[in-house]
């Protein structure tokens, strides 16, 4: 970064100070776009404020919901509220990972994003207005009953796995002609064209992105479905399993522990908050900048298991359904309360989800997890 | 401003496009920093002029790959020209060319069909190289572009690798029908086009359709500054307001009223549903804007427009 700095001593800790910036705020800017943006600046009339705005956009933003984020660090970086002096251009300090490439760690990046989100509100016990409902289905098993329904939710989760496979071999069979290698073959038969040589498509596999809610008022169906996401993943490999309440916290290497029941410790280890009060907003929002790029395709499947109880901003949630709908193939939402008589997906957190989910089921009892394999077969909208 | 992004943007503006400095700085920013330029933005918002333009004021060619579900490495870098294969091995049938020779020769540049990727990177002069939608293609297509993109080279396997020896300009366009992998994103600078303002649709229209006149036109971009305000399926960009304009100078008329609207809403509208909406729940709404509109006083702005949709347009 040296021979691009050089020329503009302060302007380049400046602007490596409004690229970490931007990277605390989501935005998807580490060194190499510091250096374009450095590259931008010189190629255009620094003292051009509209076109220094227009340069660094350009180079620094990737999306369309990059832009608003973007004017507002912008305008605070360049233009603060305050006095010049204390708030804006800060002394800089050099990238943290500009030479090493290694990211910051998970849990800074995540405190980093909720103390960005958290907008000064307590964190609540758990809400569970609903706790009687839920003596009726899964949490009506003794603790001898559990163990066997436990065997029996591994079994159907096998079965929902190899049914899904052997589908996706069944659709995939149509094959396609290898011209190439056909007439290379005919080749030696003078140009007499024998044998087709044909090419397969690679079988694709659907992706699983579980996000699970830990917290109070889900507390017993979760550990129960916890168990259904374990050997769903056991027998899948391709699950990425996530469990939220108040944070985020993802949980796929611990779930692939060869004993369940380590697994389990090993998960109430590293989820702080089980059973404490819900934000699914703000968990959604970190899963979708912590994990979005990498866990998110048109190929992905999505299932939030959640009841919708959300004690943070209905407006974040919301935002990132819209956002969680159009980058994955499919949303599916489970929600263990469907299965009550008489429930009606009526609290606030659950209205604003459930324009943006694309199936809407429930996940109360054995019954209903076996169904989950039709709508996990269809991948694509 | 830079006087290499004043002189784009006249560059584009002698083009016929109509280009605010925005989008001239992006062009710029492309061309100096040689990166490729990801466009998003609504349907007929002019993504794809954008590509057209460039390549006339570089005063180089375009090469254009569309993109659609299912395109495959094959159809977008090369293929054998199996035909001519066929039939040089059929008239060599005889000849006594040994098997190791008529292979290679069969296998070398001119049985090579070069699709637009390959036509691209072996181009003479660095080329535009306009990737259109570039959503549609699935991903293990986009990773393929990638590779593409950072290396500019290729191999075949019969004939080796084969470098550009002029790093193509690139644009690629995305109607967002699926988001693009955030790999590609970060490769690209971005450039989000939206909706013209009425100033930049009116300064549109009298560009691109000469002969009309200056009241029409007026009414023509306050007309559409409403319309994009009403639920439609299929909002209609800046190609269904040239055509529309088109259309109505074609039927002598020199200003809107219901008649005229009606008599025309086919080439603003493709959809029938939003022709019909249009017709019975906003056409009242559309056409007072534009009669209180030109009551206000001269010359209007988007601020004008602004102005009266708050007093004309229903609330959402």
């Amino acid at each position: 970064m040296n021979v691009v700095s050089r020329p503009f001593g302060d302007l380049t800790a400046h602007v490596v100070a409004f690229c970490r910036r931007l990277r605390a705020r989501g935005l998807a800017v580490g060194p190499k776009e510091a250096v374009d943006a450095l590259r931008a600046l010189s190629s255009v009339d620094v003292s051009d404020r509209r076109e220094c705005y227009l340069a660094l956009r350009t180079v620094l933003t990737s999306r369309k919901d990059d832009l608003a984020l973007f004017d507002l660090v912008f305008e605070d970086f360049w233009n603060p509220p305050q006095e010049a002096g204390d708030h804006g251009p800060q002394t800089p300090q050099p990238l943290e990972n500009a030479g090493d490439g290694q990211a910051p760690p998970p849990a800074l990046m995540e405190w980093l994003d909720e103390a960005l989100q958290a907008q000064g509100e307590e964190p609540m016990p758990a809400y569970s207005p609903i706790e009687t409902l839920t003596q009726k289905d899964f949490s009506a098993f003794t603790a001898e009953e559990l163990n066997e329904v436990t065997r029996l939710v591994i079994a159907i989760a096998r079965r929902v796995a190899t049914r899904l496979s052997r589908r996706t071999r069944a659709t995939q069979r149509s094959r396609r002609i290898d011209l190439r290698r056909t007439i290379r073959h005919s080749l030696r038969r003078g140009g007499e064209i024998i044998d087709l040589a044909y090419r397969r498509r690679k079988i694709q596999k659907t992706r699983v992105v579980l996000l699970a809610d830990v917290s109070g008022s889900m507390d017993l169906y979760s550990r129960f479905l916890i168990q259904f996401i374990y050997a769903l993943q056991h027998a899948l490999g391709q699950v990425e399993t996530l469990v939220f309440s108040t944070s985020l916290t993802r949980i796929t290497e611990a779930m692939s522990e060869d004993d369940l029941r380590q697994a389990l410790d090993e998960v109430a280890k590293q989820v702080p908050d089980w059973s404490g009060g819900t934000k699914i907003g703000a968990s959604l929002r970190v899963f979708l900048n912590r994990y979005g790029g990498a866990m998110l395709t048109p190929r992905t499947v999505v299932i939030v298991i959640s009841d919708g109880w959300d004690t943070g901003d209905i407006e974040v949630l919301e935002r990132a359904m819209v956002e969680l709908q159009r980058r994955a193939g499919r949303v599916i939402w489970l929600n263990p309360l469907l299965g009550s008589p008489g429930y009606e997906p009526i609290c606030q957190g659950m209205r604003a989800a459930l324009p943006y989910v694309d199936i809407f089921a429930s996940a109360h009892n054995l019954e209903s997890l076996r169904q989950l394999e039709r709508h996990l077969a269809a991948r694509q909208k | 401003m830079h006087p290499e992004i004043t002189r784009i943007q006249s560059m584009l503006d002698a083009q016929g496009y109509v280009a605010d400095q925005t989008l001239a700085t992006s062009v710029y920013l492309a061309i100096q920093l040689r990166k490729p330029l990801l466009i998003e933005g609504a349907a007929g918002v002019g993504k794809t002029e954008v590509a057209k333009v460039m390549a006339r004021a570089l005063d180089t060619d375009l090469i254009r790959l569309q993109c659609y579900e299912g395109l495959d490495a094959t159809t977008s870098l090369y293929e054998w020209n199996y035909q001519r294969q066929l039939l040089h091995i059929r008239l060599q049938e005889h000849s006594d060319i040994p098997l190791e020779v008529r292979e290679r020769e069969i296998f070398s540049e001119p049985f090579l069909l070069k699709r637009p990727l390959l036509a691209a990177i072996t181009h003479h002069k660095a080329p535009v190289l306009l990737i259109d939608e570039t959503d549609r293609a699935d991903e293990e297509w986009e990773a393929f572009l990638l590779e593409v993109l950072s290396d500019w080279q290729v191999t075949i396997p019969e004939i080796g690798t084969i470098t550009a020896q002029h790093v193509p300009y690139v644009v690629l366009t995305s109607n967002r029908t699926r988001e693009l992998g955030d790999a590609l994103r970060r490769r690209c600078l971005y450039l989000w086009i939206d909706y013209p303002v009425f100033e930049k649709e009116l300064a549109i229209v009298r560009r691109k359709v000469p002969g009309i006149n200056g009241e029409l036109a007026q009414q023509i971009a306050a007309f559409m500054q409403f319309v994009r305000r009403a639920k439609l399926d299929k909002t209609p960009g800046i190609a269904e307001t040239l055509d529309w304009s088109a259309a109505l100078i074609a039927l002598h008329r020199d200003h809107l009223d219901q008649e005229a609207v009606e008599q025309t809403l086919g080439v603003l509208f493709k959809q029938r549903e939003d022709a019909e909406r249009i017709r019975t729940q906003w056409l009242d709404h559309l056409l007072r804007g534009v009669e209180e509109t030109s009551r206000e006083p001269r010359p209007w702005s988007q601020q004008t427009i602004d102005r009266v949709a708050e007093r004309v347009m229903p609330r959402r």
